[in-house]
């Protein structure tokens, strides 16, 4: 009896000496993360009062508070109405999570002018602002083509119907999203699809008859920003990519390979579209179909690219913009 | 070594549901009909007590159904038994056709093998110990009256819970051994079933398997080595996770001087899910240790208990809830307008099979507070130390009793350092009237009472838990006529304070805390007259009414009053 008895005995005292370590911890989020009263044990504040994005430095804000917090940082450009939104869920703000690196959440995008930004707590009434200076905007690396800054480039080609209401031309005004001009696509041609075209190529750019870009078609993004103007007729927006294989300085889609986006624009406002390379299909009659050439995303062998507004003939006037098709090795953060 | 003869190996009467008179009486018939009968009417009508007119709220229900399980038992030898029951259920305006059912109720085959290895394949129930397979109905009051045991009885028939099991499909086998030294017997059992069926994409095959070895030295020392997983079979579906569950437990017995039992259950469990995005496991022990005190003339028992369960210990097969508390009620579902669900109340929670669970989980079930909250998922609970103790009491003139206190705390905090201390107390009377007074006709009275608190304290408001919910019932049950019996009773929870309820995510873990205020009354009373038959056979015509209301919540009040008209035969 005396082993059966030691062995319930041994039993026991596993238990009841036991050496847990749950004193030391909790189950689920502290509730005084969850409960407590919010307080602000730092204040909100930005390590420099003016900020040069130009130049590579950027804006690091920073707050404490006494307990996990839904918060949101919104930066407004008092003079261009641009908008960055800055989110998170901690204890505070610091280097890790609240960096502006001068991009834009809401187009158009900011300037070199005057913002206010504002700290909001998910549920605290009150808020904190702070004013800040954007000396100079930030600057994307990459190839532009076109931000219709300095109009129509006359080695573009141009091409318009002779519809009615025809408006193909750059505007200046405030709903520039980048810089102050965009151009704008807007007619009705009743017997067409298409609307306009644009060719920007190659050699308007001064390397020859391809785009100096990568050979890599997962390191390339096409990136542009297209405005939808509600209650019109939507607009189709058409890209083409067109390589030039043999490097003959043309491009033939019936033997080269050609590369398609289409954009249908059914919203209103302006939207960043933006694409890597070897995403990108080829299409015809908007339906997936085999490049002719080698049929391989070869950026590097890109001769032209053309932007044809479309719309649906039967369906009267349509309306939009478009602004700064640039191409960059990431997607664009503007 | 002990000795192991072919004549002493030995059946020994482990299988799981009980009855295995098939094989045991080889004169009785090889095919027999077996089965039951039932029918039932109900009209039912719903008050609510709103500020704005409930115009879209149907208030009456009138619906009724029969069914008959027919079971066909062949014993096509002395050594096996099947069963085979279907059933087939008819609404009432169904008119044989709409609303009529055809099912299969049950199905099983069992036997012998060599007169050594029970087996039986097919339905299965099944239970361990409670910490590893076990159905611990811990939401019942035994105290309830016999007009609500009734309804329970109903509901245990339509979920097939028999003391404790759990329904599962698969196969069991059983063996045991007699020795002539040093040891006096030995059992093993062993199982596998089918939980979960894959659908080949996200969710693989799951099984329950387990087996339980138990030696007994004497009467006076038995030990059991017992284990339970539930897992995932690996390349059943293309989502390469998969989920497991093991407890594994040792148990021990020994009684001293004929009066004094020690009965010990310990181990450990690992739940885990492997691969996918998100690997996870948690690891945690457990141990139990009660002892029970037995007077010679049997009519006086004292236990204590000491029972120390982890806060990570996660056994899917005593962790599972026979109730469902986020499920619809069935009728009545939405009420003021439909602004709101209606909340399952006592009268749900005593008849409505709807709201019952078949099999186990392998989520862990919703709390109601109301009901239980010190051992929600009973013994096996996790994150509880402390312990219980009580006393039973059987005195002459037919009355009995007992009486348990818990005394338990949380081992790790929910959300903050601070832990939860409880309490429950659990009353239960029975006063056997006709059989102390030696009449011919029965009388029997029927009281309990279940306490239960929470209790936090701390120097911030957010931190402090203030909670507690008293169950009670009382009923009795007469007969005024030869095989005709009056029953009447009632049962109400009242349950007020403050809690803070953990709020848990796939893999079980607290991912947000919810303050819960309760003001709740409950109440259900109800009358009514059976007419037995026989054994198993019985009329009943009952009304019951019932309120639930509680202050600090959105919805209104509502009273639920209804009349039933039930015939049940069992054959």
């Amino acid at each position: 009896m005396r082993i059966p008895l030691l062995l319930l005995l041994g039993i026991i005292a596993l238990g009841t000496g036991s050496c847990r370590k749950d004193k030391e911890q909790f189950d689920g989020p502290s509730l005084r993360d969850l409960f407590s009263e919010f307080t602000l044990l730092e204040p909100f504040r930005a390590n420099r009062d003016s900020v040069n994005f130009a130049n590579g430095q950027s804006l690091n804000f920073s707050a404490r508070f006494n307990k996990v917090v839904q918060w949101n940082i919104r930066i407004r450009g008092l003079a261009s109405g641009a908008e960055k939104v800055i989110s998170g869920q901690s204890t505070a703000i610091d280097a890790t999570n609240g960096l502006w690196n001068g991009s834009t959440t809401s187009f158009p995008v900011f300037r070199a002018e005057n913002c206010l930004a504002t700290l909001r707590i998910d549920g605290v009434n009150d808020s904190f602002e702070l004013p800040i200076r954007v000396s100079a905007p930030k600057k994307n690396n990459g190839l532009l083509i076109a931000d219709f800054e300095n109009g129509i480039n006359s080695q573009w080609n141009r091409f318009v119907q002779s519809g009615a209401a025809m408006d193909f031309n750059v505007k200046n005004d405030a709903l520039a999203p980048q810089g102050s001009r965009y151009l704008q696509m807007a007619g009705t041609v009743n017997w067409d699809w298409l609307i306009g075209l644009i060719d920007f190529p190659a050699t308007a750019y001064g390397s020859g008859n391809t785009f100096a870009l990568s050979t890599n078609p997962d390191g390339v993004y096409f990136n542009c920003m297209i405005y939808g103007v509600p209650g019109t007729n939507p607009s189709l927006v058409l890209f083409q990519f067109k390589e030039d294989e043999n490097s003959d300085g043309n491009t033939n889609a019936a033997n080269e390979d050609q590369y398609d986006l289409e954009v249908r624009v059914n919203w209103t406002g302006w939207k960043l579209i933006s694409v890597r390379y070897s995403d990108l299909p080829s299409l015809v009659n908007g339906q997936p179909a085999t490049p002719k050439g080698n049929a391989r995303h070869n950026p590097d062998k890109l001769g032209k690219i053309s932007m044809l507004h479309l719309a649906d003939p039967s369906a009267g006037f349509a309306s939009s913009k478009i602004d700064y098709l640039i191409i960059t090795d990431r997607p664009l953060e503007p | 070594m002990p000795a192991l003869t072919t004549k002493n190996i030995l059946l020994t009467a482990v299988l799981l549901t009980g009855s295995f008179t098939g094989l045991l009486a080889q004169q009785r018939k090889t095919v027999e009909f077996t089965g039951g009968a039932r029918s039932g009417m109900t009209n039912s009508r719903l008050h609510t007590q709103d500020s704005i007119p409930d115009t879209a709220t149907v208030r009456r229900q009138t619906g009724g159904y029969a069914l008959i399980d027919l079971g066909v038992n062949i014993r096509p030898n002395a050594n096996t038994e099947i069963l085979g029951m279907f059933r087939i259920r008819n609404q009432y305006g169904g008119f044989w056709g709409a609303g009529v059912s055809f099912d299969v109720r049950q199905l099983w085959l069992k036997g012998v093998v060599a007169n050594v290895l029970r087996y039986q394949v097919g339905d299965l129930n099944l239970k361990q110990t409670p910490f590893t397979l076990y159905n611990p109905h811990a939401d019942r009051l035994d105290s309830l009256p016999e007009i609500f045991r009734l309804q329970q009885q109903i509901v245990d028939y339509e979920r097939f819970y028999q003391r404790n099991t759990w329904r599962q499909q698969g196969i069991h086998l059983a063996t045991g051994f007699q020795f002539d030294r040093y040891l006096k017997d030995a059992d093993v059992q062993a199982y596998i079933t089918r939980l979960q069926a894959t659908d080949f994409a996200t969710r693989p095959e799951r099984l329950m398997g387990g087996y339980t070895l138990r030696i007994r030295q004497s009467e006076n020392f038995s030990l059991a080595w017992n284990a339970f997983s539930v897992f995932d079979v690996k390349g059943t579906a293309l989502d390469t996770a998969t989920f497991n569950n093991t407890v594994h437990s040792v148990q021990a017995g020994l009684r001293f001087l004929k009066k004094l039992q020690l009965q010990t259950e310990a181990g450990t469990s690992r739940f885990a899910h492997n691969g996918g995005t998100q690997p996870f496991s948690l690891n945690d022990y457990f141990i139990h240790t009660r002892g029970l005190w037995t007077s010679k003339n049997r009519r006086l028992e004292l236990h204590a208990a000491y029972l120390n369960v982890g806060p990570d210990f996660r056994s899917v097969g005593a962790q599972s809830k026979d109730v469902r508390y986020n499920a619809a009620p069935a009728y009545f579902n939405t009420y003021a307008n439909g602004r709101f669900d209606r909340p399952i109340g006592l009268y749900d929670q005593i008849g409505n099979e709807q709201l019952y669970n078949v099999s186990v989980n392998t989520a862990l079930q919703p709390v109601n507070p109301a009901y239980n909250f010190v051992l929600p998922f009973g013994l096996a609970t996790f994150n509880r130390v402390g312990g219980y103790g009580g006393l039973g009491l059987r005195l002459p003139g037919g009355l009995s009793g007992t009486i348990t206190h818990h005394r338990l705390s949380e081992i790790r905090g929910q959300g903050t350092l601070l832990r939860t201390g409880f309490a429950r107390t659990q009353l239960y009377w029975l006063a056997d009237i006709g059989e102390a007074a030696k009449w011919k006709k029965a009388l029997r009275i029927r009281a309990g009472i279940d306490h239960q608190s929470a209790k936090r304290n701390s120097e911030t408001d957010y931190e402090r838990i203030d909670f507690s919910t008293t169950r009670y019932s009382a009923g009795a049950e007469i007969e005024i006529f030869r095989q005709i019996d009056l029953m009447a009773g009632l049962a109400g929870i009242r349950s007020e304070g403050n809690l803070l309820v953990p709020e848990r995510d796939a893999f079980t873990r607290v991912n947000f805390i919810s303050p819960l205020n309760m003001d709740q009354l409950q109440l259900i009373q109800a009358a009514g007259l059976r007419c037995r038959f026989g054994t198993g056979t019985w009329l009943t015509l009952m009304a019951q009414a019932s309120r639930y209301e509680d202050a600090k919540q959105a919805q209104p009040p509502y009273r639920l009053n209804q009349i039933n008209i039930i015939y049940n035969m069992t054959f």
